[in-house]
């Protein structure tokens, strides 16, 4: 008796472990009724707490806002949404914070089944083809003709990457592009020019030669390099060589029906960046940034990639240590900057055609306030995003900024730097995000050793193929 | 029995059959309330979402999760061929070897610490079991500070030992063991407290008439607690394993499955599949293999090793 008594008990207790372990998904938003309103008892006596309204006393629209930055640009986006709500009465921001740009497209994506969505949510670029594909876009453009809205002073490059069929999907809100960060005491103290990163892949190899330290034992302890195994930096080095991520032109000029990164840019790019890591100069941290942007700051590795959007963090984190440099994202050779250029990088804001029309309204409001010159300029003085604007680059906060930190027209000038073609365009396809992810692993493989970087390369090329054509079938 | 009182010819024992009958029913009824909540709620979040599984693994589906057409075992076929899910699978069994044994040993080991007699014992019991108030994620990211490749506490002790600088998480030979250390340290907390629970539950008389026969503390705990705690720690066994079958956070938040896919367990990988690559499909065939062999699983400890566990 007993026995089956504890028996039945230990099966309970499973199978609780089991429902707790595999329980739903959390809930992705906070319920679009749960603000203020509800809070004001009903049998208040009315008028008297009630803040003055203004004249037309409509209520405001409330709307939600999902957006994925953390850190120092968390903040300054839960700013800036301060600042739209107190400018106006007409509309009422909520701003949630859904995790990186990864989890934010998860949990678009369960929002959408379940049909509980924000009126406008923002969005990395590796989300374009999808949203588009899954036709809950409202498109900008449309607010734009309407109400003869002028886009101009948007870079055209920004426009242009954000536009599919001459259509402009998303407002631009924050945008990047990937830099090399170099520690510039570092630089002196190695008989280097600080003021002259280097601009090729010859050249920073040797910088990172001179820049290697070791201590009295042959222990490693500055090294010259680390560059996290971020798919990303593959796309951008092998856009900056004038090659293509998927075919079809990137698949601008038709849909992309398979994946060409394993052409001889990436294998070039992968056999350079190995030797670095063989000979000793640079170290591997693994797939974060996060990691490489800690060694940078702590001093113990004396350049790195990352995004031009963490220059204030950087600097921020350097200061009384060391001084940061900021250059350009280095080149195969010289030839290539005439060749290409920089991919556009970071997120725009999307209206959903799922909520009311009074809502999208709304929304269209609250976007183009992030794209007033003020709203652009403060962004790009507290992130470095540059300013996706003319009017926010020459807004007098922002060049008395730029003057005090050049390091922040670095992007900007590279962004200038870059021709346009569908090389500079980037990929587009509904399956990018799981493209990075295998392309990081091929990378890992390669690093690892027993396979050459054309073979992970083919293999990861295969992989991302057969799930291109897997998502073409779903969508057609 | 039951077929030979229902073909009885006396009335009585019909009368008394239909008594019992009514009896069973009543019992039933009275046990329905207390059932009735688990099972509903087993119904919403396990058989209803259990069946659909089953349904969306035989369907293609829209990058939101929408089954358009029925593909029949594609998925089940597709999977059979791919090494991706298979080096999931072996990654998972090596993950399970690696924790069990460590967490059943550690925790037997302290559990046996705890139970000696000593004064102040209670502050080291509350010690050895306070990993039960740290969650998974909060662990993996203590984990993750010590494992920093650069200022990580684990590498400037390596370097003080003149061992160098450990690629913790970021090589593919080091990294499922690095996952595998934080689940260890975390289980073991829980793992105490059961058998230390169960230690405590073992009369003393037992110890007392060994010690008169001249028993020493080792024999006593080989044939007394041991055989004693055995089903506590079948209960573990079973519990632990089911745990590590299903790892998912340490493995997020330390590594996203790389380098290399060497710690991409089956749970992560069916995460990936269904959230990130919108292969709703291929995820729930996944799934489905993956409750296959953990019921199957199950069903061999009950059947194996039950058989070795001594219930008083």
């Amino acid at each position: 008796m007993k026995r089956t008594l504890s028996v039945v008990v230990s099966i309970l207790v499973v199978a609780s472990m089991l429902l707790t372990s595999c329980g739903a998904p959390a809930p992705t938003a906070v319920p679009p009724t749960a603000v203020p309103a509800t809070k004001v008892p009903a049998t208040a006596v009315p008028a008297t707490p009630v803040p003055p309204t203004p004249v037309p006393p409509k209520e405001p629209v409330k709307i939600d806002f999902w957006f994925a930055m953390s850190g120092k640009a968390g903040e300054t986006v839960q700013e800036l949404v301060k600042r739209f709500n107190e400018s106006q009465s007409e509309v009422i921001v909520t701003a949630t914070y859904q995790g990186s740009y990864d989890d934010a497209i998860t949990k678009l994506k369960a929002g959408l089944q379940s049909k509980d969505v924000p009126a406008v949510t923002q969005m990395y670029d590796l989300g374009t083809r999808l949203l588009i594909d899954l036709k809950v876009v409202k498109p900008v453009q449309d607010f734009i003709d309407r109400d003869k809205y002028d886009i101009g002073d948007v870079e055209p490059a920004v426009r242009n990457y954000y536009s599919v069929n001459g259509v402009l999907y998303p407002m631009p809100f924050n945008s990047s592009n990937p830099v090399l960060y170099y520690n510039k005491t570092m630089f002196k103290e190695a008989g280097l020019d600080p003021e002259k990163p280097p601009r090729t892949w010859a050249e920073l190899t040797e910088a990172a030669r001179k820049l290697v330290k070791k201590d009295a034992s042959g222990k490693t302890i500055q090294y010259g390099c680390s560059f996290a195994i971020y798919g990303w930096f593959v796309e951008q080095f092998i856009a900056v060589q004038g090659g293509y991520y998927v075919n079809n032109e990137n698949g601008r000029a038709d849909r992309a029906t398979a994946a060409t990164f394993n052409g001889p840019e990436g294998v070039k790019l992968l056999e350079w960046w190995k030797s670095l890591n063989d000979e000793g100069i640079c170290i591997n941290l693994g797939r974060k940034t996060a990691d490489t942007k800690k060694a940078f700051d702590s001093g113990v590795v004396a350049m790195t990639l990352d995004s031009t959007a963490g220059v204030r963090d950087r600097i921020d984190a350097a200061v009384g240590k060391f001084d940061v440099g900021v250059g350009f994202l280095p080149r195969s050779s010289e030839a290539d900057f005439a060749k290409s250029g920089t991919i556009i990088g970071g997120a725009a804001v999307w209206i959903l055609n799922l909520r009311p029309e009074e809502e999208q309204e709304a929304a269209w409001k609250f976007v183009q306030f992030l794209n007033t010159a003020e709203s652009q300029a403060f962004w790009h003085i507290n992130t470095g995003y540059y300013p996706v604007n003319a009017k926010g680059y020459n807004h007098p906060d922002d060049i008395a900024w730029r003057a005090k930190y050049p390091q922040f027209q670095v992007a900007i000038d590279q962004l200038h730097a870059a021709p346009f073609n569908n090389y500079t365009a980037g990929g587009l396809t509904g399956v990018f995000p799981e493209a990075r992810q295998t392309v990081e692993a091929a990378v890992e493989e390669y690093f690892a050793g027993g396979i050459t970087a054309q073979q992970a390369l083919d293999k990861a090329a295969a992989s991302v193929t057969q799930a291109i054509l897997d998502y073409n079938d779903t969508v057609k | 029995m039951a077929v030979l009182t229902r073909e009885a010819p006396a009335g009585v024992s019909a009368e008394r059959n239909a008594r019992q009958r009514r009896k069973e029913v009543k019992q039933w009824l009275a046990v329905l309330p207390y059932l009735g909540p688990s099972l509903f709620l087993f119904a919403i979040f396990v058989f209803v979402p259990l069946i659909r599984t089953v349904v969306m693994s035989t369907y293609a589906t829209t990058p939101i999760g929408e089954m358009t057409k029925f593909v029949g075992t594609k998925w089940f076929a597709r999977l059979a061929s791919s090494n991706v899910y298979l080096n999931s699978l072996k990654v998972t069994v090596r993950f399970v070897l690696y924790t069990v044994p460590g967490v059943l040993a550690l925790s037997l080991l302290l559990a046996t610490l705890g139970n000696l007699r000593l004064r102040g014992i209670s502050f080291f019991r509350t010690a050895f079991a306070i990993t039960l108030a740290v969650s998974g994620a909060t662990a993996a990211l203590i984990f993750m500070f010590l494992y920093h490749p650069v200022i990580g506490t684990f590498n400037h002790l390596m370097e003080l030992i003149g061992v160098g600088r450990v690629p913790w998480l970021t090589d593919a030979r080091y990294a499922l063991v690095s996952v595998a250390i934080p689940r260890i340290w975390l289980q073991t907390g829980f793992a105490t407290v059961v058998l230390l629970a169960g230690m405590q539950g073992i009369s003393d008389e037992l110890y007392e008439a060994a010690r008169i026969d001249g028993a020493g503390f080792w024999q006593c705990w080989k044939n007394i607690t041991l055989p004693l705690v055995s089903p506590s720690l079948f209960f573990l066994l079973v519990v632990v394993t089911l745990n590590a079958f299903q790892t998912f956070t340490e493995v997020n938040v330390l590594t996203s499955g790389g380098p290399i896919d060497s710690t991409q367990v089956v749970v992560h990988e069916i995460y990936r599949s269904f959230y990130f690559n919108g292969q709703y499909g291929l995820a729930s065939a996944q799934a489905l293999i993956l409750f296959v062999i953990i019921l199957g699983l199950t069903i061999l400890q009950f059947g194996v090793v039950e058989k070795r566990v001594h219930y008083t």
